[in-house]
């Protein structure tokens, strides 16, 4: 890049002035050099002031001026537009109010447009659901220190959802620079990334341009590399506020995204010879398939095996319906398996163990002695020691380390090199056994979904039988769900990567309502039609979402979920109360969120999002539904308020 | 052996409820008469909170299964709420009698439970 210097740099008689005071205290002690010091110091001790200096320092002292002609923040736009990122979420302020002015009028508000949230939280979160679904990140930016920390719970479902967020905290660096209001103080950290490392792959805070460009680049090649995860970055207001000086040795290092690593070719072909001569081969996976090519290979692995597999749906992996799912039959596909793949695996021990949360919590694996377990994916590959995302340590017999969905096509090939004739009868024969369970699965399914069918508060079997009947013939996406609701897993067809993106990752409830956002935002320039379910009380985390969507025009069903409570912890408690045998009317306290019932469709207009509910009446729902899917069709949001029973 | 049963093992559910109806060649005389009316009131303070008003099921740490119309036979029935061998909850005497089990089962009885799929338009695709 090349950038005009400004023909006369007001600042340079202070500059100098400045390095000569620096010069003399330097005689007695090192300053804490500034970066304006350092240079000219050596220069002062070796010569005496030539006639240009003595000409600068004689002239009357200019005025502080008034204007500049370019900003730091304008380099890190340009920075920015070579990393193709779309979109900059964001709530103002002014630890970066350089950087973003150069967004708006310097970059003409594309690449990146600002999106405006009202919570720090939302901005990441948007991040999260938009990065699962457009396959790359967007950015956000916050104040470095309060904005941080009301981002860092979703930055933590991120890191653990293995989902790349460019974090962008704004800070002010030199004490003396702060202003005498107290907000710079107290916004200003010497290390604001100290708490959210943990939970981030990696971050810096560039003390020049270059060192932003540099660091700029590396951030998003870190973040985008399996295993991905947040990452963040530190601005100095300065460094994006102030002139840029040295602009012609300004340089943007080139982005060269990292190819994911196949698994050891050796190791490719044991595991076929594995899977091939098993008698009940298991494929677990979970969050394996980045795009569709990954969950077609899928596909043509479990085909070609007659396997079975189990989908953990941290993505959409394999389709619902395929009839080698047994997605719902674990402890008997478990029990049966002899051998067992398990591709990127987020919990690998809970997947294939029984854990019994009791006052004497116990476990015991689900799987028989002898069983060969293979694991397969990336997620060992980058740890840190925390928090404790990591899960319980399996017995695994193989551990391959690989990327999932880039190794797929050699294994294809080397368990077809190993597949004869005489194995065809015997896996077609397991295979019809599979389709016809996965059969009478769907069939289960839609009975069970029928019990209290016409009750108030509406069953989540009927909402989602209902839902789903007024999407499916559309190019549809679900891009979150309420905890335990298995029904669109067990009742939809969910047979494209897009149907559905996988869950918070953290367990961090406010995820749903702004990471949906996010997916649709997503969805939206490939005209899907988008829907969430979405619990009252992650709803209540963040209601403000709503505008957001409301003023980008982001279209998005919200199906709230309304059980009038934080009902997992409902539960809960009343486990805990019969533990102590203290009865069953208590429960409820400190549970629920009732007196008064929290009017979701009010909320949602307030917000300037179309409305409707409380719905309690069961029939009411597909009349309903038909209006907020027009209303969504149109290009923007709407929310539809369901009273439903508790799961 | 312990049951086990997990966030996916919604057939496994399935299948214990049938096993259980295969024990409970159940005789009406066993069941000691209960008053449904209290079993409604008891089932929608407490137990509806994992099995669902309408005894559809529920989900807490993995699925509570459905108890609509249940064919568990009543000595199981009590033995589960007496000493439930996973993640369910006991109720003790001091919660809950034998008789307001009694009642409680008995409401199970006046539930619809599930109705036939072949014919609804909804589950047509
Ligand atoms: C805190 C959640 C919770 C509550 C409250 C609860 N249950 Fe359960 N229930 C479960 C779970 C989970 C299971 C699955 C088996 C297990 O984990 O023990 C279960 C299983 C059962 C079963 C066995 C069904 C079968 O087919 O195997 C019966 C019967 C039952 N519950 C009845 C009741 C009754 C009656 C009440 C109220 C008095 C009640 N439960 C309250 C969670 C709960
Ligand atoms: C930030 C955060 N706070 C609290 C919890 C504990 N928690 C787990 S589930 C849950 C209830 C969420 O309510 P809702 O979204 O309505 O779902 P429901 O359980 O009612 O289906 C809560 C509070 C959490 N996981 N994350
Ligand atoms: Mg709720």
């Amino acid at each position: 890049m090349s950038r005009r210097r400004p023909p006369h740099d007001p600042n340079r008689r202070k500059f100098l002035k400045s390095a000569t005071l620096a010069g003399a205290a330097a005689v007695t002690r090192p300053a804490a050099a500034s970066a304006q010091s350092v240079a000219p110091r050596a220069n002062l001790k070796a010569a005496a002031p030539g006639p240009i200096q003595i000409a600068l320092e004689s002239s009357p002292p200019e005025k502080d001026p008034q204007t500049q002609t370019t900003s730091g923040g304008d380099f890190m736009v340009d920075v920015l537009k070579t990393l193709d990122i779309d979109y900059l979420a964001m709530n103002c302020a002014s630890s970066f109010r350089g950087l973003h002015e150069a967004v708006i009028n310097y970059g003409k508000n594309v690449k990146p447009e600002i999106l405006t949230c009202n919570h720090e939280e939302i901005a990441v979160a948007m991040g999260h659901g938009y990065a699962k679904m457009e396959g790359k990140p967007l950015a956000m930016i916050c104040h470095g220190v309060v904005g941080l920390q009301h981002a860092t719970m979703a930055m933590y479902n991120a890191w653990c959802d293995r989902v790349p967020v460019y974090c962008i905290g704004g800070n002010i660096l030199e004490a003396n620079k702060r202003g005498n209001s107290t907000a710079e103080w107290v916004h200003s950290a010497v290390d604001i990334a100290a708490g959210v490392r943990d939970y981030t792959k990696w971050d810096d805070q560039p003390a020049s341009l270059q060192h932003f460009a540099e660091s700029a680049v590396r951030a998003y090649k870190i973040a985008t590399t399996p295993p991905m995860g947040p990452v963040l970055l530190s601005l100095d207001a300065e460094l994006q506020e102030n002139p840029i000086k040295d602009a012609e040795t300004l340089h943007i290092p080139k982005l060269s995204k990292v190819v994911p690593p196949q698994a050891d070719s050796g190791a490719i072909a044991e595991v076929a010879r594995l899977l091939v001569n098993a008698e009940a081969p298991l494929i677990v996976v979970d969050r394996m398939a980045r795009t569709q090519a990954g969950m077609d290979r899928l596909v043509e692995l479990a085909e070609l095996l007659q396997c079975a597999v189990m989908d953990r749906f941290g993505r959409t992996n394999f389709p619902s319906r395929h009839p080698l799912n047994q997605t719902f039959r674990r402890n008997a596909v478990v029990g049966q398996a002899d051998v067992i793949l398990a591709i990127e695996m987020n919990d690998h021990w809970a997947a294939l163990n029984a854990f019994h949360d009791r006052i004497v919590r116990t476990s015991q694996p689900l799987y028989k002695a002898g069983t060969k377990i293979i694991s397969l994916g990336l997620r060992d590959m980058y740890l840190k020691a925390n928090y404790q995302d990591f899960g319980r340590f399996s017995d695994i017999d193989m551990s391959v380390a690989g990327d999932g969905e880039a190794t797929l096509p050699a294994l294809i090939e080397a368990v077809k090199k190993l597949i004869d004739g005489g194995r065809k009868a015997a896996y077609e024969a397991r295979g019809k056994r599979y389709a016809a369970a996965r059969f009478a699965m769907l069939e289960q399914a839609k009975s069970d979904a029928t019990i209290g069918w016409d009750s108030t508060p509406i069953t989540t079997g009927r909402m989602c039988a209902e839902v789903y009947a007024q999407i499916k013939d559309e190019d549809w996406s679900l891009v979150g769900n309420t905890i335990g609701n298995t029904w669109p897993m067990r009742l939809w067809n969910i047979d494209k990567i897009h149907r559905w993106n996988g869950g918070s990752g953290g367990a961090g409830v406010g995820y749903n309502a702004p990471a949906s956002l996010g997916a649709a935002l997503a969805n939206k320039r490939h005209g899907r039609l988008t829907v969430t379910f979405n619990g009252d009380g992650d709803l209540l985390y963040v209601p403000s979402t709503l505008w957001t969507a409301a003023h980008h025009r982001i279209p998005l069903l919200y199906i709230v979920q309304n059980n009038r409570a934080y009902h997992q912890e409902y539960m809960y408690l009343q486990a805990m109360a019969n533990r102590h045998a203290r009865g069953i009317n208590n429960a409820h306290i400190g549970t629920t969120i009732t007196d008064p019932n929290v009017d979701f469709a009010t909320v949602a207009r307030g917000f300037g999002v179309y409305g409707e509910g409380p719905i309690t009446d069961p029939k009411e729902l597909a009349p309903a539904l038909k209006r907020a899917i027009a209303v969504v069709k149109r290009g923007e949001p709407a929310l539809i308020d369901v009273v439903t029973d508790p799961r | 052996m312990r049951k086990v049963f997990n966030l996916f093992g919604a057939t496994a559910m399935a299948a214990s409820l049938c096993s259980g109806g295969l024990a409970g060649v159940a005789r009406a005389q066993d069941v000691p008469p209960g008053d449904a009316a209290n079993g409604k009131r008891l089932y929608l303070a407490t137990c509806f909170v994992c099995h669902g008003r309408s005894g559809q099921g529920g989900a807490m740490n993995g699925p509570a299964p459905i108890l609509a119309k249940t064919a568990m036979p009543f000595d199981g029935f009590k033995a589960q709420l007496r000493q439930p061998i996973n993640e369910m909850p006991a109720y003790s005497e001091a919660v809950m009698s034998d008789q307001q089990i009694a009642d409680v089962y008995a409401f199970l009885q006046t539930l619809p439970g599930p109705l036939p799929t072949k014919d609804m338009a909804i589950f047509k695709d």
